[in-house]
């Protein structure tokens, strides 16, 4: 195959119906050809094979020295990667005769270079070497690519003629695909090594991680840590020091092996400094400017540290950057949100930090933090999955283990995302204090309140849920089949009108006297007042009757009362229907 | 859940929950009745309006073709949301299972 290109090329060179060649192809030159075409096809790194090219082309056309200029194509700039005797250098594409056989594409024969204007013989000043004559060819791959340009200087016996440029260009076509495959093959080699790089860091990364979650006593505790195709710095780190749990969620800058190893190597100082005792907020400090001094100024880490005492149900932190921290809170059905205590871990070093923050836990409160790589997951439609929907799966999945509530988040995620690729590294971590809000039992004004997807897939769900609250605020069972409908009508009108609509709807349930009140809120939504809906005439006969707004009659006969809220500046419904007495 | 079946003396028996979630099953399963037929509903433990739709088209059928649906076995809460919907007053509904 190689064989028969050279011969094809020569024969381009020197076309039978063109002007004759100056002399028919040397047997001997032939052979030298062919000998180094054989040469050129061995597997070489690109310096090996930049050497090769010039020992041949000094070999085939009897030249003193020789040297190959690569066409750098991202700056258009040839470089002397290798020559004999000669410092590198680049000269962009246009310049010198180099510079000139790049631009034209065409062989340059130069018998007297100091001669020639283009000739730059600085380079002879400085090597001491005195350039006679020069022959300059473009390198012009299969593909039609600049390669680089050859220059072949000072001929043995004379200077070049026509033949060895036939010679040359046979020679040129050899050397152009040799060396590209060479450059392709050390891309490879490169692309391999740094593939293998990151694998190394993500091994790192991931050997830092707890293998066993931590058993706390009245606690469910749970991390997961779901890394990206390519690399994020996320880590995760739940470690008892002494009595009390570490809690870390660390989530480094850019993409790497550097965010890898600078999120590994904060988790080690962390634990070190907690297990040589020192106190949260002189380790936050501490951490932070070791980072600063380390970390490159534009990287830092995003991390939430904090220190769960579970006699005490504190929970004290530091968060640089890494927010928002939710917090539901299982007596109220709420959410609370955290912002970050101060900036990301590395940002700048500082004197002094302010004194970390503390949550108290109360049964079945869940504190939940999660890398951005969850809320800001987008899927098709270059929409973000967003806090509301974190909150929204964890509330619904609230009384599930710490592991069943990341699984279920994670899950909702990837339903979310569909076929979009994962960006970003996900982790999140799970500290649910055990036990339920009903330790409460008793108290007034209590409520439960969750919120559900907007489809009729959620209404599964929310039976389950009705079922569970009754239960929970001791709520008598009677007015279940009756509350079951309520939700239902309303529910289904809201996904079935509120299409505009992507946030999910809130359920709750406050007990009364003697019954209990539901309150549905519908966020984002135009205002329906379904005390002010169309009556159904019940009397009708049967052709008359469609099935269109007896849900909402049904509901007006069957409630106590009916409330009807609407917060035009946040467009939210609340509806609160009571059903009390003897149903 | 739901389940709707014709039991062996003819009588179609309803059990569960006829919601939004089930009212095409029984739906479906309903289009193929025809005539006088008799729904048992002494397991039926809730019919939100979904439900009732499915029950008044097919009995807007079957009286279009001389038959009708009869309802057995209400529990006092359905039997609210009957009179409530004044679907009492388009069904012969038998008092007793």
């Amino acid at each position: 195959m190689i064989r028969a290109r050279v011969v094809h090329a020569v024969l381009q060179c020197a076309p039978m119906d063109g002007p004759a060649p100056p002399r028919a192809l040397a047997a001997a030159d032939l052979a030298a050809l062919l000998s180094v075409t054989r040469a050129l096809a061995a597997p070489f790194d690109l310096r090996a094979m930049l050497g090769e090219v010039v020992s041949a082309a000094k070999q085939v056309l009897h030249a003193d020295r020789g040297s190959v200029w690569l066409h750098d194509a991202a700056t258009d700039e040839l470089v002397l990667e290798v020559a004999t005797g000669i410092a590198p250098v680049r000269v962009p594409s246009g310049r010198g005769l180099v510079g000139a056989c790049a631009h034209q594409r065409a062989i340059i024969n130069v018998p007297d270079c100091y001669a020639d204007a283009r000739f730059d013989s600085r380079v002879d000043r400085e090597s001491g070497y005195r350039t006679r004559c020069m022959l300059t060819l473009p390198l012009v791959d299969h593909r039609d690519e600049l390669v680089g340009v050859m220059q072949v200087l000072n001929k043995a016996d004379g200077v070049f003629d026509d033949y060895d440029e036939t010679l040359a260009s046979a020679l040129a076509a050899q050397c152009a695909v040799a060396l590209q495959r060479a450059r392709m093959t050390d891309a490879i080699i490169e692309g391999e090594k740094m593939r293998q790089a990151l694998e190394m860091a993500r091994v790192v990364q991931m050997s830092t991680l707890p293998t066993v979650m931590p058993s706390v006593p009245g606690y469910d505790i749970h991390g997961t840590f779901i890394p990206a195709e390519l690399t994020g710095g996320d880590a995760f780190d739940l470690a008892f020091v002494g009595e009390r749990l570490l809690v870390v969620l660390a989530d480094a800058t850019g993409h790497g092996i550097a965010p890898a190893l600078s999120v590994t190597q904060m988790q080690a100082m962390l634990r070190m400094a907690f297990r040589l005792g020192a106190d949260l907020d002189t380790v936050f400090r501490q951490v932070n400017n070791r980072l600063s001094e380390t970390l490159a100024a534009d990287r830092f880490i995003t991390a939430f540290v904090g220190v769960l005492d579970p006699t005490t149900h504190r929970l004290a932190f530091h968060s640089g950057g890494q927010g928002p921290i939710l917090v539901y809170r299982a007596a109220t059905g709420s959410w609370e949100r955290h912002r970050p205590t101060s900036f990301p871990m590395g940002a700048m070093a500082v004197d002094t930090v302010r004194p970390a923050m503390t949550l108290a836990l109360e049964p079945g409160d869940i504190v939940l933090l999660a890398s951005d790589g969850i809320p800001e997951y987008e899927n098709g439609d270059g929409e973000q999955f967003g806090d509301e929907r974190v909150c929204a799966t964890v509330a619904s999945h609230g009384g599930e283990p710490a592991a069943a509530i990341i699984d279920a988040l994670l899950a909702a995620v990837r339903s979310f995302a569909g076929s979009a690729p994962q960006d970003d590294d996900m982790t999140a971590v799970v500290v649910r204090r055990e036990g339920t809000s009903a330790a409460t039992a008793g108290d007034e004004g209590r409520i439960i309140r969750r919120t559900f997807e907007r489809t009729f897939d959620a209404l599964a769900q929310m039976v389950d849920f009705t079922a569970e609250s009754f239960d929970r605020l001791a709520i008598d069972p009677r007015h279940r089949p009756t509350a079951d409908l309520v939700i239902e009508e309303l529910f289904t009108n809201m996904v079935k009108y509120g299409t505009g609509s992507a946030m999910p709807v809130e359920l709750g349930f406050e007990p009364s006297l003697d019954g209990v009140r539901i309150v549905l809120v519908d966020r984002d939504v135009d205002p329906f007042d379904i005390r002010r809906s169309r009556e159904v005439d019940i009397h009708a006969p049967i052709d008359e009757r469609v099935p269109g707004g007896l849900g909402l009659h049904l509901i007006r006969r069957m409630a106590s009362s009916i409330d009807y809220d609407y917060d035009p500046e946040r467009r939210e419904s609340r509806i609160a229907v009571l059903l009390a007495g003897k149903q | 859940m739901l389940t709707i079946e014709t039991g062996p003396d003819g009588v179609i028996v309803v059990a569960g929950r006829l919601d939004a979630a089930q009212a095409q099953a029984a739906q479906t399963f309903l289009d193929g009745v025809a005539g006088t037929a008799t729904l048992d509903c002494a397991k039926l433990e809730y019919i939100s309006s979904a439900g009732l739709g499915v029950l008044l088209k097919t009995q807007k059928r079957l009286l279009g073709s001389g038959g009708k649906l009869r309802l057995a076995g209400l529990s006092p809460h359905l039997r609210d949301i009957f009179v409530y919907s004044g679907f009492d007053q388009l069904f012969e509904i038998d008092p007793a299972a």
